[in-house]
């Protein structure tokens, strides 16, 4: 006896034909290659990859709608909206089918706001279908994710494992004693590492550590120094280690989700601003934190002669670019100086969540 | 308070735009692609849209039933597919529903579902080899389905009562 779970090409769901010797057939044959990637997509996995991308999409706008009706700058607050965006394709389609396992059946699909299985088997010029288009997407945002998150990830956990950074303690440096003052110091132990280069960066822990350079405190000056490492006291403190690696394990899941792949940066780019206020509420000085974000991060930069044009310099460039844009974000912010309001945005939160909620049930 | 107001406003706003803005791009690909799975008439637009040269049809046809069909359902890519739906004379149930379709996996049983399987046998149809389901649907009312391949199709027949009108229909659906 077989029990056999048939998946169905256009309305998704799990048949179960019934317990019996023979049906239909335990191997299918396709009339075409095409049918059979269109039914690889309508399988459950293949829902779930394309649907929690739809959602991702529509999330993204009704967040971004959100944040601009209620004129949400503060950082946390929009943080939490973006992680909307992250979390919520991760469950949505597992959960909208247990609570409606004829979801993606034709009938539901003729009555949903929108179908993407429409969109997957529109043909350009009557030829090529989109579907292709939509993999080839899926696929690059794979392999970007693989080579700029997850292998140097992996490669900077590999690397400071066992390694050791010595440098001299801040507080036996000359300059630094009046930097440190009124700072946590006692939440993380600064360094000073004989380097001509500019460097500042902090590590966490069960104590965290900050570094910088010797060509660090050449360059910027005292109120300088000090908007920079408390800058890097925030990283310090709000440290959410396991948080963190929670969230980045999720994110793993959806590698293959362009949406998710600008959100996750956005996020990090929102906890930069979250470091900066932060640093601003101890220095009382965020003209001090622009400029030293714009002597560390913003060079004249001038296109390197011999340089040559292939894919790789472009991406590199493109990065370069992006990254500069947001440390202006960052210093205009700064500039303007943004007050956060003490509003928490719940209400704007709890009202998205439900609309992302009830949208994306009839995204199919 | 005035500005969540004003904010809650806004949203709404936004969110009735985004709302239009997503039936139109699920309406788009209606205008596109013609074979896309849509709702038709009657038979014979179905043929002429989708160049279809064979739809099943049943010759024997119970009396409680409603003809023309209440529902046609179709689709040429990207595989083909054809839904046809009965009600019976009086109220609006779906009673019967026929689907044929290229692909061995089509199967679109949400209208007339077999949820307890008492019986499932291999059952002969004018030659061909049929799978014969008898068991209960929803609110325990009996219903029974027959499945076979003829030439590319693969055609179900689904009945909200029990076989024996169900074997009928099927067979007046060949030569």
């Amino acid at each position: 006896m077989v029990c056999l779970y048939l998946t169905n090409p256009v309305n998704l769901q799990f048949s179960q034909l019934g317990c019996h010797n023979q049906l239909v057939g335990t191997h299918y044959f396709w009339h075409s290659e095409d049918m059979e990637f269109s039914t690889l997509l309508n399988s459950y996995p293949g829902s779930y990859i394309v649907q929690s991308f739809s959602h991702s999409v529509i999330t993204a706008f009704i967040v971004e709608i959100a944040i601009k009706a209620w004129g949400i700058r503060n950082p946390a607050v929009r943080q939490r909206f973006l992680l909307v965006i992250i979390l919520f394709p991760i469950f949505s389609f597992p959960v909208y089918q247990i609570i409606n396992p004829h979801r993606s059946s034709i009938y539901f699909r003729l009555n949903a706001l929108l179908d993407s299985s429409r969109w997957l088997d529109m043909e350009l010029w009557g030829v090529v279908p989109i579907r292709y288009g939509f993999l080839l997407m899926f696929f690059l945002t794979a392999v970007i994710f693989f080579f700029q998150e997850l292998v140097p990830i992996l490669r900077h956990t590999y690397e400071s494992r066992g390694s050791e950074i010595s440098g001299e303690r801040a507080e036996e440096h000359p300059m630094m004693a009046q930097v440190l003052e009124d700072l946590p110091v006692e939440k993380a132990d600064i360094f000073v590492l004989e380097d001509d280069d500019m460097v500042l960066f902090s590590t966490t822990g069960r104590k965290g550590s900050i570094y910088l350079s010797s060509g660090l405190l050449g360059i910027l000056d005292r109120e300088q120094v000090r908007a920079a490492v408390a800058h890097e006291f925030a990283h310090v403190m709000r440290s959410r280690r396991p948080f963190l690696v929670v969230m980045f394990l999720l994110r793993i899941v959806m590698f293959y989700n362009p949406v998710v792949l600008l959100e996750f940066r956005r996020i990090v780019q929102e906890d930069e601003k979250i470091c900066d206020d932060f640093a601003v509420s101890l220095t009382r000085n965020p003209l001090a934190l622009a400029d030293a974000l714009r002597k560390l991060y913003i060079t004249d930069e001038e296109e390197k002669p011999g340089k040559p044009i292939n894919i790789v310099n472009e991406m590199e460039d493109l990065e370069l670019y992006s990254h500069r844009l947001n440390i202006l974000s960052r210093i205009t912010r700064l500039g303007k100086g943004y007050a956060n309001t003490g509003d928490k945005g719940w209400f704007a939160i709890v009202l998205t969540l439900v609309v992302v909620l009830v949208m994306n049930y009839f995204i199919v | 308070m005035r500005g969540k107001i004003l904010g809650f406003f806004a949203f709404s706003v936004g969110i009735g735009i985004l709302v239009l803005g997503l039936k139109f791009l699920n309406w788009l690909p209606l205008m596109v692609q013609i074979d896309s799975m849509r709702e038709y008439k009657d038979v014979e637009e179905v043929k002429g849209a989708l160049q279809i040269k064979t739809i099943f049809i049943p010759s024997y046809f119970p009396q409680n039933l409603n003809w023309p069909p209440s529902k046609i359902l179709a689709q040429g890519k990207p595989f083909l597919a054809v839904i046809m739906e009965f009600e019976k004379m009086t109220g609006k149930d779906t009673m019967l529903l026929i689907s044929q379709s290229t692909s061995e996996d089509f199967f679109p049983e949400e209208k007339i579902k077999i949820i307890k399987v008492k019986e499932s046998i291999s059952y002969p149809v004018k030659g061909r080899d049929a799978l014969l389901r008898v068991g209960l649907c929803q609110r325990n009312e009996p219903c029974s389905g027959i499945s076979w391949k003829e030439g590319e199709y693969t055609i179900h027949v689904l009945i909200k009562s029990a076989p024996f009108e169900l074997i009928k229909i099927a067979e007046s659906m060949l030569r």
